[in-house]
């Protein structure tokens, strides 16, 4: 009765297959304890894991790990994530993570925290080069982890033909709040915002610091919304959200200040310098020109946004990939993504070349020296969600209630 | 041993009343009706009416993401509820070409059919054997499979990354594929229908001397055709569309399948500002093989839609 | 289990080899089939046993643990903290309670909108569709079925386009003069909206009596806001996907309405929605029972077009427990939270159903004997009248 041994053999095979890719188990690996880089032996398969801003990015970093990969003789493949977040938590839990990735600096001192990096930044000869603040934003509890990769700041655009329209010249740009106000209020029209704002703590926060506050104490131990500082610099802008000088991106049907500038419906917005890029691909007949931001009753101030090189701790080759790193950041390299995408060298050392090759950027880069970094303590992602969906009817959030609960939010973050 | 062809087992009778259970409703006699003169000309017109306005919403969304997707953005943009793309460009095509839809189009390709077939396979294995094999421990399995239907899909996502995890295929063609193979309904479902097919049928079979896989695989299985249509419809579905188990079992861009990969086009995989001209031709694509199986088996869909109905 | 397997096969090789012995064949019968029985269900239990019983088990464990992603969730380093996860969402005040209590009410209230709507479309188009005079009724019946066929991603694609702030939905109200609202960006709710709208109160200024009682960390205002603008048209569009599965479902009850029963009731001299109401709706209560049973099943779990179309916003209103405990889990690292939130809402369904199903059995009964009634009687005018 051979079938009745086959049927068997069959079904056999199906469940022993089905059993051994069971047992094959074991992809949660526990974390050496040696501090020693992981070195892999003979040529390394490194992986890199980028959110990219476009092709112009992904070519130029995929150009870059290709030309260290030649050198070394190793293997790089580049990865664009299309949910960054999502794909560098799911890399973390399953123990195969990424060997190089872009960790942004909002998100930093989790993953600092619980053990996700490997801190490599004592390996880099020149690290004090890097920009003190950008280092600082990556240094969890003393240890600096990673090399800054770049790093941008916000400024305002400003639509050229709307400004003329409005009978506006370069005497008028706004350098205080009042003169902000005036010009936004010129230039509203019916179907035009004076200036369209991204929603969010990331753009709000630039008036903030113009204000001389901020959402957290200096040494970041303890939450500090709920004072004037910050609640005038908010009531600022909701005056002029209500007034219908300014008006939140979401209420011009637009996903960031960026969209809503380049379909014309804000004459202004405050973005920073993607905003280049953007406007190029789709949007390429808008004429703007790009100033500081006003300066508020405190002075200057601006946001600052970086990213680093993250490596993985769970990295079979750590040597090779800070390797790469070094190779990644060097000040031609830095210089060379610049001209591909327009991002900013996060080395001293390229800031003149990056000024003389780039004039017009020089608002941003001005940016450099008073910005403020983002929120980066640990546990704060829940909370200043929580913020950001709060004020996204800006118009109309009730802000002290907003702030207060913030306080509180952060308070129970911030003390565990 | 005698060659045993599904033709010579399955009579006619044993198919209608197969097609029976499987909820198989004949159209109501045509005609006939004595009612049909009383409904006044103001019925017909008032549901006449109501059918096209329903139809014009049913139909229309579908109107729209084809022209869309022959539209530039400004047009889109400017004209959404315009039929006439203006000017006509395929331009959102060409474009989708050169992002990873292709690969994420195969992939989805590869585990629908790897899921169809071996949930089909499956399926009326485990489902043969409640039905008509008789062993110790039967009743606690089907027991056990009823249970597991209880449990909703959605609150395994976290537990299932962790065992993939855990087995060591996280990122890997099983981890999509394997988890998917095996459906509590479907069992249920060729349960239900091998009940139905009567014993003297596999008898015959049996004192000839065939095994029980030749007797299920040559003379049962092949009576159970518009059940596996019906289950073969319901995997295809249920894989080609599933987008929750997809999202847990990989963070590898090559292991992207349509749902997931499609889905990011939104949330910024295209760069700044919206594209509706390429997400409408991605979810045009997306769609075109779900109406080509609905067009062939369009009878079975009914029956499936039910089938589905009964396992609640 | 090899050894009954020779055994079998022995039996079987026996028994053909010399003319049948009626005995051991049927002893070999019984014995194969046991070892057949369960090779076949083998395949589907190790499936099930490791995607769904130790899925659920590993779940379990790490619901009471502080496990952040790094690491088998097994390890020394993962600290057990009882039921710290569970009272942080059901107890204590603060943001994860605070979430997963807006989860709760979002869809609550998409569960109350969706459901009935879904329902009574179904129940709508069945009807019409069933309508014996009609001509090109395939074709219609296609129509409404065909979005359930079609992948819910490829759906909010569309509908994100269709309800754009100057899209094609706008752009026709705007034909009658209504300015559309930015949908998947307005945060606003229904009640709020409506509230407004009579004149109770103004959505700037929320009645303090609402704003200043807070209830699981969310004032009485909140609890009451109904589904945001934004959640509603997702909701419209899920009842739009779903109505015509549950068309179908409704169309093959009323196909097996008895005929007599309706023709007798014509003799009565009902009117059209008298006979609707006492001969049609009674024979199709198991059936709307049994939509609204899967109805709220399914709405319970949306999560493909929150991880699509809003990822949760504007402001949280559509945030639901299954993205939530998502996001927790893989966004957040908290991955003992996400397992708990998971668990409570499995705890949820399963009361609702359980309670449905309760509620569900005494009406069938009570429908079926009513049919039987109705017909009895129709049965017996018939006779008189002939």
């Amino acid at each position: 009765m051979t079938r009745t041994t086959r049927t068997t053999a069959l079904v056999l095979a199906l469940t022993g297959a089905l059993a051994l890719s069971a047992c094959g188990g074991g992809g949660f690996e526990e974390e050496g304890a040696s501090s020693a880089p992981a070195s892999a032996s003979g040529p390394a398969n490194l992986t890199m894991l980028i959110a990219s801003s476009g092709d112009a990015e992904t070519n130029a970093v995929k150009a870059a790990a290709d030309a260290w990969a030649q050198k070394s003789g190793n293997k790089v493949t580049v990865t664009v994530a299309s949910d960054m977040n999502q794909q560098l938590a799911q890399g973390f839990a399953s123990g195969k993570p990424a060997d190089v990735f872009y960790m942004d600096a909002s998100r930093f001192a989790d993953y600092a925290k619980n053990g996700s990096l490997y801190p490599y930044a004592d390996q880099l000869s020149d690290n004090s080069d890097f920009y003190e603040p950008l280092r600082q934003t990556f240094t969890y509890e003393g240890k600096q982890y990673c090399a800054p990769k770049d790093f941008s700041t916000l400024a305002l655009e400003i639509n050229t033909d709307s400004w003329e329209k409005a009978g506006l010249t370069d005497a008028d740009v706004p350098t205080t709040w009042d003169q902000l106000e005036a010009v936004s209020k010129k230039l509203t029209t019916k179907d035009q915002v004076g200036l369209g704002i991204g929603v969010g703590i990331d753009r709000l926060g630039a008036f903030v610091v113009q204000n001389g506050g901020w959402w957290l104490s200096d040494d970041g131990k303890s939450a500090s919304a709920d004072t004037p500082a910050v609640t005038d610099a908010l009531e600022y802008v909701q005056r002029n959200v209500k007034a219908g000088n300014f008006k939140m991106s979401n209420q011009l049907d637009s996903g960031w200040g960026g969209e809503a500038f380049g379909t014309g419906k804000a004459a202004m917005t405050i973005e920073g310098n993607w905003i280049k890029g953007a406007v190029k691909n789709d949007y390429p007949d808008l004429k703007y020109k790009t100033v500081e931001l006003p300066a508020g009753p405190a002075g200057k101030g601006t946001l600052q946004f970086t990213q680093c090189w993250g490596v993985a701790s769970d990295s079979k080759a750590q040597a090779q990939a800070v390797d790469l790193v070094k190779s990644l950041t060097t000040v031609d390299q830095q210089m060379a993504f610049a001209d591909a995408f327009g991002v900013m060298p996060s080395r001293q050392s390229a800031a003149d070349q990056y000024k003389s090759k780039f004039p017009e950027d020089a608002p941003f880069i001005a940016g450099g020296e008073y910005g403020h970094g983002p929120i980066n303590a640990p546990g704060m992602e829940q909370v200043v969600a929580d913020l950001n969906s709060k004020l996204e009817s800006f118009g109309n959030a009730n802000l002290p209630q907003v702030l207060e609960g913030f306080d509180t939010n952060a308070g129970s973050a911030l003390g565990q | 041993m005698s060659d045993l062809g599904p033709a010579d087992v399955v009579t006619p009778q044993v198919r209608a009343e197969a097609t029976a259970t499987m909820g198989t409703r004949l159209p109501p006699a045509a005609g006939g009706s004595s009612r049909v003169h009383r409904s006044g000309r103001g019925k017909k017109l008032a549901v006449y009416l109501a059918l096209v306005a329903f139809s014009v919403v049913y139909i229309y969304p579908f109107v729209v993401q084809v022209s869309t997707s022959l539209k530039t953005n400004g047009d889109a943009v400017a004209n959404p509820l315009g039929i006439v793309p203006d000017p006509l460009t395929t331009a959102a095509f060409q474009r989708l070409a050169e992002t990873d839809f292709p690969l994420w189009f195969t992939n989805s390709v590869i585990v629908t059919v790897c899921v169809t077939i071996g949930r089909v396979f499956f399926n009326s294995l485990a489902g043969y054997a409640l039905a008509r094999l008789k062993f110790r421990g039967r009743d606690a399995v089907f027991t056990a499979i009823l249970a597991v239907l209880a449990v909703p899909g959605i609150v395994l996502l976290i537990p299932k990354f962790l065992v993939l995890n855990y087995l060591g295929i996280y990122n890997t063609y099983p981890a999509l594929i394997v988890p998917l193979l095996v459906d509590a309904a479907g069992v249920f479902i060729m349960k239900q229908f091998f009940e139905s097919i009567p014993p003297s049928v596999e008898e015959a079979a049996r004192i000839d001397g065939a095994s029980t896989f030749r007797i299920f695989w040559s003379v049962v299985l092949p009576m159970a055709r518009p059940a596996v249509i019906t289950l073969t419809i319901l995997s295809f579905q249920g894989s080609w569309n599933e987008l929750a188990h997809f999202i847990i079992a990989t963070n590898d861009p090559n292991l992207f399948t349509l749902t997931r990969g499609v889905g990011q086009l939104t949330s910024g995989g295209l760069g700044s500002g919206n594209q509706y001209p390429i997400s409408m031709a991605a979810a045009l694509l997306m769609t075109i093989p779900s109406a080509i199986i609905f067009a062939v088996f369009q009878r079975y869909f009914t029956q499936g839609a039910n089938a589905g109905a009964e396992k609640g | 289990m090899s050894t009954a397997d020779t055994v079998a096969e022995r039996g079987t090789t026996a028994g053909t080899g010399s003319g049948r012995a009626p005995r051991r064949r049927r002893r070999g019968d019984g014995q194969r089939q046991s070892t057949a029985g369960w090779l076949f269900v083998t395949p589907t239990l190790v499936v099930l046993g490791l995607f769904l019983v130790i899925p659920i088990l590993m779940a379990i464990w790490v619901s009471f643990t502080d496990w952040t992603g790094r690491g088998s969730p097994f390890s020394s380093r993962v600290g057990f903290v009882g039921t710290e996860n569970y009272q942080a969402l059901l107890t204590e005040q603060g943001l994860s309670r605070q979430d997963f209590m807006i989860s709760l009410r979002n869809t609550f209230y998409y569960v109350v909108g969706v459901v009935p709507l879904q329902t009574v479309l179904a129940l709508g188009l069945a009807v019409i569709v069933n309508q014996r005079f009609l001509k090109g009724r395939t074709f219609f019946r296609t129509a409404f079925y065909f979005p359930s066929v079609v992948s819910s991603v490829a759906i909010s694609l569309v509908f994100l386009f269709l309800f754009t702030g100057t899209g094609a939905v706008n752009q026709f109200l705007g034909i009658f003069g209504i300015d559309g609202p930015t949908w998947f960006s307005d945060p606003r709710g229904l009640i709020h909206l409506a509230g407004q709208g009579l004149g109770l109160w103004s959505i700037d200024a929320p009645p303090g009596a609402l704003a200043d009682h807070q209830v699981m960390s969310l004032s009485l205002w909140d609890w009451f806001s109904g589904p945001s603008v934004a959640l509603s048209a997702i909701m419209l569009q899920v009842v739009w996907t779903t109505a015509g599965t549950f068309m179908l479902m409704f169309l093959a009850a009323l196909q097996d309405l008895p005929t007599e029963v309706e023709e007798a009731a014509l003799v009565d001299g009902a009117n059209r929605w008298q006979r609707f109401r006492a001969v049609t709706v009674p024979h199709l209560r198991p059936t709307i029972l049994l939509v609204v049973t899967l109805g709220v099943i399914g709405t319970w779990q949306v999560f493909d077009q929150m991880y699509v179309m809003t990822q949760g916003g504007p402001a949280k209103t559509t945030l639901t427990p299954a993205y939530l405990s998502y996001t927790a889990a893989f966004g957040q690292q908290q991955w003992g939270q996400g397992a708990a939130m998971a668990f409570l809402l499995f705890v949820l369904i399963f009361v609702l159903t359980t309670f449905q199903r309760f509620v569900l059995r005494d009406k069938d009964e009570a429908a079926a004997k009513k049919a039987r009634r109705a017909q009895q009687r129709a049965a017996k005018k018939k006779e008189a009248t002939a």
